[in-house]
């Protein structure tokens, strides 16, 4: 039997949940936490561009998530620009750095890639940690206090607000161009990179643009995470950070938008319940990966839409896919 | 007028000749048939048409222009279509979007243009699943456009292979063995589709076969390749009656054909 | 200062050649990266450390105790979760083994060592440096190296002369002529995947005292036991070793030229020039392509 879960419905009502907690008086942590998940939503969607749907193994999303949150603080505290400009620049730079990180990885496939990426990003994490004259080292950069001056909200609301209304803009971005030529393009090269280009799809480009797509996913939510914590620092952006991305995408449902934003939604909630136990937060993320890849390759987002009717998606995941 | 042709192409990886001096060319309409034992160059001569492989000397010509040197999209993209010995159906894909997936080259959505939806790319999205429904029309395969793509049969996964390319008006359509792993009825299918697209669609057609019964039956002219030369070429019956080609192969594969007869009965 | 740098870096490098072995011994056979190779090293030190320290035990027996728990965990791993896997998509292993990585980090912090504490392992030998030639040189290097250059010769000997290695190395060439010829396929994965969590534990077991132990080590060694891979060539055993002392060679260098902290990033920049200038690696032939 299926649910009457239209998808609008659920997305209406969890756009309008999430826009209703500051005024319903939800405590400063709970919106901190719920501003937390909705910056993973949108790692998550950028990472699920690259690996579920254009199949590329990179790991380097934490890197580029500190790319974009390094430039935008930089940009404040050694520019004095101001969040609004800076912010911006943030992601342009970061979305930048993932296109050109593109290029030598356009030569590379499968395992060479990954090996590519994890030596991409430890090498951006060793340069957060000594490039000291610009980063200020191990001790981080600390932020300035952000401002929404002439509108009448407290700054982790306006943060909070403006992330909501990022995660929304950049999710419809991210569905409109999966149902086009690009979104097709992608898949196609995920499944056969011969076959594609027997397509006339130009295999480059179609790499490079996945690339920068969730760079700039990424980047924007560098960016905000940096306003939100009021502080960057070097470790955050570590190994710990990119498996758990893998475990919002992976969980959630590898290769569909709404598994990803479902995934981003319950990891950073388990994450919460764990925070104290480091060595709890890894074995749940560990045996969620595993259990997922083993038992339930296409992720959460399979039984939803088992159970409930309206969730087909454009260029989805089956079942049994693997 | 000539679709496709090979002049004088020779290829060879270290010290093998994979090719040498081959020489042939497609005229409009035909459906060309390529055969030749194992290792005869067929694989080679496939991929300097599609461009993974540049030819050492000579040069390849569709429709008339030079494509050495292009990329494979690009010569996709100039009107060579092809399909694979394998499926390469995309999977995740339904039917319809496979098909679709044909017309990138006609197709003018960007990230940035599709991701803010505009009304040019939501027009050529509805005119590009319009001509799709009507080449899986024209396939026969229109009640599968939703299937997952591999929720096909390894035959209606092939059709739709040959959909996907024909969609993107190809001047010539490659087949790589098409008939592999069909049953006779589904070959009979096969061959009546293939002198459609030809008389329908006015598609060149140029086939690389190991199943005798599907080059024979449906090829205009035929192409005999061994070691890497063209041994001969012409209608079906002159080759088959070639003694070289005889000798090179077709003793062999009828003999084959004729154990596998005799295991049969 | 250079003979001290050199011997230290043929030190550490026979240890991530060790680990490399490993790494390149599993991708041989199966054609997968195991990324949760390190935490296995990981596993194999702090075993070590359970049977010198916690147990009171001598060193040989607690090193027999790693190899061996480590061994079974390689087995076991591969029943649970990579044999369900082999014909899927590179992708689905990957993600398990990084996932299986996590679980054994997190078991590992859980059991031997909260966060960001080392836990220190006693020395093999008198740590005192003797003096060779009048350059100082740490006993226990010596120890460490000598173990480590036994070991794989005794590998070398284990694929060439015995049935059992024989066989992994037919796996490794083609799978479906080693079914053909009545090689059980699967059961030569799982002793491949022992083995390679056997002989990582070995490096763990030595590094251990010359290190710190901690969970976190695990990710660290695993880079560079694919630097190693990638320069030697990934898929050469001899590439894989020959790659683990240039890349030890290369990080003492550059930590003691160069910059201290420069150490610890040479391994990253060894993976990326190779993979940008020479993806098929000092030795290796072409990289794989797609089937």
């Amino acid at each position: 039997m299926r649910l009457p879960l239209p998808r609008r419905a659920v997305l209406a009502a969890a756009v309008i949940g999430f826009a209703v907690l500051p005024p319903a008086g939800a405590n400063p942590y709970f919106i901190y936490i719920a501003n937390l998940g909705l910056v993973y939503v949108l790692l998550a969607i950028g990472l699920n561009m690259l690996i579920g749907y254009a199949g590329q193994l990179a790991f380097a999303n934490a890197a580029l998530f500190g790319i974009g949150a390094y430039a935008t603080g930089l940009l404040r505290v050694d520019h004095g620009l101001p969040f609004f400009l800076a912010f911006p620049a943030g992601v342009a730079v970061a979305t930048a750095i993932g296109v050109v990180i593109a290029l030598p990885a356009l030569r590379l496939r499968g395992l060479y890639l990954a090996l590519a990426s994890i030596a991409f990003a430890q090498f951006c994490l060793w340069a957060f940690v000594h490039w000291e004259r610009v980063t200020y080292g191990a001790g981080g950069v600390r932020l300035p206090r952000l401002s929404f001056a002439p509108l009448p909200v407290s700054v982790e609301v306006g943060i909070y607000y403006l992330t909501l209304g990022l995660v929304v803009l950049m999710s419809w971005l991210a569905w409109n161009m999966l149902r086009s030529r690009v979104g097709r393009a992608l898949v196609a090269l995920r499944e056969s990179e011969v076959a594609a280009s027997a397509l006339a799809i130009d295999l480059t480009r179609y790499k490079a643009y996945a690339f920068g797509v969730s760079a700039m996913f990424a980047g924007v939510a560098g960016g905000l995470f940096s306003a939100l914590l009021g502080i960057v620092t070097p470790e955050t952006f570590d190994l710990y950070q990119v498996v758990s991305h893998f475990a919002m995408v992976v969980v959630g449902g590898i290769g569909s938008l709404w598994g990803a934003i479902i995934g981003a939604a319950l990891l950073v909630g388990l994450q919460e319940v764990l925070r104290a136990f480091r060595e709890l937060q890894e074995i749940a993320f560990g045996a969620l990966i595993l259990f997922t890849v083993l038992f339930m390759p296409s992720g959460l987002i399979a039984f939803i839409k088992r159970f409930a009717s309206g969730w087909d998606e454009p260029l989805r995941r089956t079942e049994g896919d693997r | 007028m000539t679709k496709l042709s090979l002049q004088k192409v020779s290829v060879a990886f270290g010290g093998l000749k994979a090719l040498e001096d081959v020489t042939m060319s497609v005229p409009a309409g035909e459906i060309r048939g390529v055969i030749g034992p194992n290792g005869a160059g067929k694989t080679t001569l496939l991929n300097v048409v599609t461009g993974v492989n540049q030819p050492d000397t000579g040069d390849v010509q569709l429709d008339g222009a030079s494509i050495r040197g292009l990329k494979t999209s690009q010569i996709a993209a100039r009107g060579l279509g092809r399909t694979f010995q394998t499926s390469k159906m995309f999977k995740g894909m339904t039917v319809l979007e496979n098909v679709m997936t044909g017309l990138h080259g006609f197709l003018k959505a960007e990230p940035w243009t599709a991701a803010l939806n505009f009304k040019r790319v939501r027009d050529e999205e509805r005119d590009a699943a319009a001509k799709s429904r009507a080449i899986l029309d024209f396939v026969g395969m229109r009640q599968f456009e939703d299937y997952d793509a591999s929720d096909l049969s390894f035959g209606q996964q092939r059709v739709i292979e040959i959909a996907r390319a024909l969609i993107g008006e190809p001047k010539v359509l490659l087949l790589d063995e098409p008939a592999v792993g069909l049953s006779a009825v589904r070959v009979d299918e096969l061959d009546r589709l293939l002198r459609r697209i030809r008389d329908e669609k006015g598609v060149t057609i140029v086939m690389i076969e190991h199943v005798v019964q599907l080059v024979m039956g449906v090829c205009d002219r035929i192409t005999v390749l061994n070691s890497g030369r063209v041994i001969a070429e012409g209608g079906a019956e002159d080759v088959a009656r070639h003694p070289a080609v005889v000798e090179a192969y077709l003793g062999r594969a009828i003999g084959a054909a004729a154990a596998a007869g005799a295991g049969h009965a | 200062m250079l003979p001290f740098l050199l011997v230290s870096g043929l030190t550490t490098g026979a240890l991530y050649a060790l680990v490399a072995i490993g790494l390149v011994l599993v991708y041989r056979s199966t054609t997968h990266i195991n990324f949760a190779h390190g935490e296995l090293f990981m596993v194999g030190g702090f075993l070590a450390y359970t049977g010198v320290v916690i147990l009171g035990w001598p060193y040989v027996p607690s090193l027999i105790l790693a190899v061996i728990g480590t061994f079974i965990l390689g087995i076991v791993s591969d029943r649970a979760i990579f044999r369900p896997l082999i014909h899927a998509p590179g992708l689905s292993m990957v993600l398990a083994t990084v996932g299986f990585s996590f679980l054994l980090k997190g078991i590992g912090r859980l059991l031997w060592g909260g966060r960001g504490e080392f836990t220190s392992m006693p020395p093999i030998v008198d740590p005192s440096p003797i003096f060779l030639a009048g350059l100082p040189i740490l006993p226990q290097q010596l120890v460490v190296l000598a173990a480590a250059v036994a070991c794989m010769l005794a590998l070398a000997a284990f694929f060439r002369g015995t049935t059992a290695g024989k066989s992994m190395q037919a796996t490794a060439e083609s799978t479906r002529a080693s079914y053909l010829v009545g090689i059980r396929v699967e059961r030569v994965y799982m002793y491949t995947w022992g083995a390679g969590a056997a002989i990582a534990a070995v490096a763990g077991c030595f590094m251990a005292p010359l290190t710190l132990l901690s969970p976190d080590i695990g990710f660290n060694l695993l880079l560079k036991a694919f630097a190693a891979t990638i320069l030697g060539g990934l898929g050469s055993m001899g590439g894989a070793v020959v790659g683990g002392f240039a890349v030890g060679i290369i990080e003492s260098l550059a930590g003691g030229y160069v910059y201290t902290a420069f150490q610890d990033v040479s391994a990253f920049i060894v993976i990326i020039a190779v993979l940008v200038l020479r993806p098929q690696g000092l030795f290796g032939t072409r990289p794989a392509r797609e089937a």
